[in-house]
């Protein structure tokens, strides 16, 4: 009886199988099925119908693909992709950073380089946006867009009503402060509850007003250090911004688009964010603002050493493939990637605001605003966005220390101390 | 097969699969941490053995000590405030000092059923500067720049994350402790009433020493919950800004997953198992003490 149940059981398992394997053959009868992990914020209805666009016209055009797409945005999404990366699961698709901000998959070789696909194709890209990512000239992911993290985003009408003029000095800015807030607005709309944005959006381009891209350069090397004064004035800035209440009201705890909801409601003059937001811009603003709204960088600070006017740029973010993927599948995968990235997907992408790495004619319905993105980035010099550069646990240091600074309870030769030793014992 | 043998054999088959999972599950990671702890790893390249230098570095990290200072505080309020609180309620509900008890007893309840990540959104939404509270403030004070100064106070900040772990846990505890008052015969009190016992005699002489068992296993609940304090925290603030609601779990997590100190984050792993070791160990001697006093 024991041996009869036996083989039985032993039937079922292996029928089970059997079927099993058929039921997959079918599912993948002539479709290559990859697994992508997407950086999106699920809340923004502009980014979100962007990609439902991008996603539909995909789909039409590649029957043979599909997509298995898992999303995340913000400090989650990397947390996720780390977790990813050390546990070897990661996606046949990815969102990836051209710095070290993704650096855990593409300095640990687990993205594939993209240059054999790319080969007679990167004409068509700006400059800026393919320079390598790699050691040996690798691109692990095929920037969408290049981005300006530092634009100063100016209410015109507001600043017209109060009776100010753009300031052109770190001076007139904070004295124009209390005309401001005397009107009950905020003078510069700005948050940094997650740590990076200062950094990013603003320290960046002070730091390249005040050093510059050889001296950053050099500090990178070890040559100079981030205690001397070309670091230190520009943190002064900041310093002086803060204890002059120039930013939005408890920056320090602002969630990431409070300062957007702030600026479109028409409560700040000023607004700092990187050129991303004119997605968010051209979807939010009431349609008469958008006149005039204008793109600005911050004014001159005190101590220029390096470039002046200027914002800081990184070659954007975009797709890349997992580094085990099959010959076949990686075909498959570039197939997104370039739908993404090269001419079709951007032109969709710029419909939506976005100011492509793809360089593709500015149709004349195009909104104002990201004509005038196109503008700031075509004629704004631009210098190093720190975290491109610098390593991620070091941000650690640094977020932290601006907050601090922002606070009072540090100044800014204690951050500068503070983030030298860091850099100095762990990243040269 | 004798009687011993075969009872031994049976024991074996029974408890073997269980001890085997709760050694896969939970010896075998505590003791891999611990040798974890003594090495440098990345998680990808070669593990460099470093012996204490990781609790040494740890010990030394005005992050750690201010995570551990915020911990120790939640500990604080989870033994001096949840359990008293939640005893005290427990016991006007109990002796029915109040009408309608079940309501009183569900909404007390309620916060403990609602996920972590809510209450935290929830409470971080009232205490935000664009937030309920801060708004409502500032609509009344007519100072559109007012924002609420603890959350900006390095010793201050982890206050309202005190209120919000006190407003979710107590409910829970009273509970507990209603249940096992309501084990106590209704006879010793009414006994106790005739003979001219005042409310707070029987509270400290009949209901409170009953209860010395379910006191002891609900601080070894406060102290252990509260050192590995992370979800809440996490959603509400993620130990911000500048680090000042930092909690050692969330410590343990970001240099463990965030930059991949594999061995770093496993030392503050071992660190929080020992303190809670050592927390529940002084409440261990703390309910002798006292059970030893009522014999």
């Amino acid at each position: 009886m024991k041996r009869v149940l036996g083989i039985i059981l032993v039937l079922l398992a292996v029928g089970s199988l059997a079927f099993a394997q058929a039921q997959a053959e079918t599912v993948d009868d002539g479709k290559v099925k990859l697994s992508m992990f997407h950086y999106l914020d699920l809340t923004d209805p502009v980014a979100t119908a962007n990609w439902d666009i991008l996603l539909s016209t995909f789909e039409a055009t590649y029957p043979e693909i599909e997509l298995e797409i898992e999303y995340g945005f913000n400090e989650p999404y990397h947390d996720k992709l780390q977790a990813m990366a050390i546990a070897n699961q990661l996606p046949d698709i990815m969102f990836l950073w051209p710095g070290k901000r993704t650096g855990m998959v593409t300095s640990a070789g687990k993205a594939k380089d993209l240059s054999p696909w790319l080969e007679g194709k990167l004409d068509g890209f700006s400059p800026t946006a393919v320079a390598a990512q790699g050691p040996n000239g690798e691109i692990f992911e095929l920037p969408e867009q290049v981005t300006a993290t530092h634009v100063m985003y100016t209410n015109e009408k507001l600043m017209a009503e109060l009776g100010l003029t753009l300031p052109k000095t770190l001076d007139e800015m904070v004295a124009q402060g209390d005309v401001i807030r005397a009107a009950g607005y905020t003078p510069i709309a700005m948050t940094n509850g997650d740590g990076w944005q200062m950094q990013s959006c603003f320290l960046s381009a002070l730091i390249d007003r005040t050093g510059g891209r050889k001296w950053m350069d050099s500090a990178l090397a070890g040559d100079v250090s981030f205690a001397d004064d070309e670091f230190i004035n520009a943190l002064n800035v900041i310093d002086v911004l803060a204890k002059n209440d120039m930013f939005s009201a408890g920056i320090n705890t602002l969630n990431y688009g409070s300062a957007l909801t702030e600026f479109v409601t028409g409560k700040a003059v000023y607004y700092i964010d990187g050129g991303w937001r004119v997605n968010n811009l051209n979807g939010e603003l009431p349609a008469d603002m958008v006149d005039y709204v204008t793109l600005n960088v911050f004014p001159s600070v005190p101590m220029e050493n390096g470039q002046a006017a200027s914002t800081a740029a990184v070659a954007g973010t975009g797709h890349g493939m997992n580094a085990n993927l099959s010959d076949a599948e990686a075909d498959a995968a570039f197939k997104w990637i370039w739908f993404y990235s090269g001419p079709v997907g951007s032109a969709i992408r710029q419909s939506f605001g976005a100011l492509p790495a793809y360089k593709i004619p500015m149709p004349n319905d195009i909104d104002p605003l990201t004509v005038k993105l196109s503008e700031f980035v075509n004629n704004t010099p631009s210098g190093y966005v720190i975290d491109a550069v610098m390593d991620g646990e070091g941000m650690g240091v640094l977020h932290p220390a601006l907050q601090e600074l922002i606070f009072g309870t540090k100044t800014p030769e204690e951050v500068g101390a503070e983030y030298e030793a860091w850099v100095a014992a762990n990243e040269r | 097969m004798t009687f011993h043998t075969s009872k031994k054999a049976y024991y074996a088959a029974f408890i073997g699969p269980a001890v085997f999972i709760y050694a896969c599950i939970i010896i075998f990671p505590v003791l891999y941490s611990l040798g974890l702890s003594f090495f440098n790893w990345n998680g990808y390249e070669k593990m460099e053995f470093v012996k204490l230098a990781n609790y040494v570095r740890m010990f030394k990290d005005d992050v750690f000590l201010l995570g551990l200072r915020n911990n120790l505080l939640i500990v604080a309020v989870s033994i001096f405030g949840q359990l008293p609180l939640g005893f005290i309620l427990a016991y006007i509900l109990y002796r029915k000092m109040v009408k309608a008890q079940s309501f009183f007893e569900s909404m007390i309840f309620l916060p403990i059923t609602i996920s972590a990540i809510v209450v935290a959104i929830l409470w971080a939404q009232i205490f935000a500067p664009t937030g309920l509270y801060t708004t409502l403030i500032q609509r009344l004070t007519d100072n559109p720049r007012y924002i609420m100064a603890v959350a900006q106070d390095k010793q201050l900040a982890i206050l309202p994350i005190l209120f919000v772990v006190l407003w979710m846990y107590t409910g829970m505890y009273m509970v507990i402790f209603l249940a096992s008052m309501q084990k106590i015969s209704p006879s010793v009190i009414e006994s106790a009433i005739i003979d001219g016992a005042s409310e707070f005699q029987i509270l400290m002489k009949i209901v409170a020493p009953s209860m010395s068992n379910i006191l002891f296993t609900t601080a070894v609940f406060a102290i252990a919950g509260s050192l590995k304090s992370f979800d809440l925290i996490f959603a509400m603030t993620s130990g911000g800004p500048a680090h000042y609601t930092e909690v050692i779990a969330i410590y343990m997590y970001t240099n463990t997953f965030k930059y991949y100190n594999y061995g770093f984050g496993s030392a503050v792993s071992i660190v929080i198992v020992a303190l809670s070791m050592g927390l529940i160990t002084i409440a261990q001697k703390v309910y002798g003490f006292f059970e030893k006093k009522y014999e």
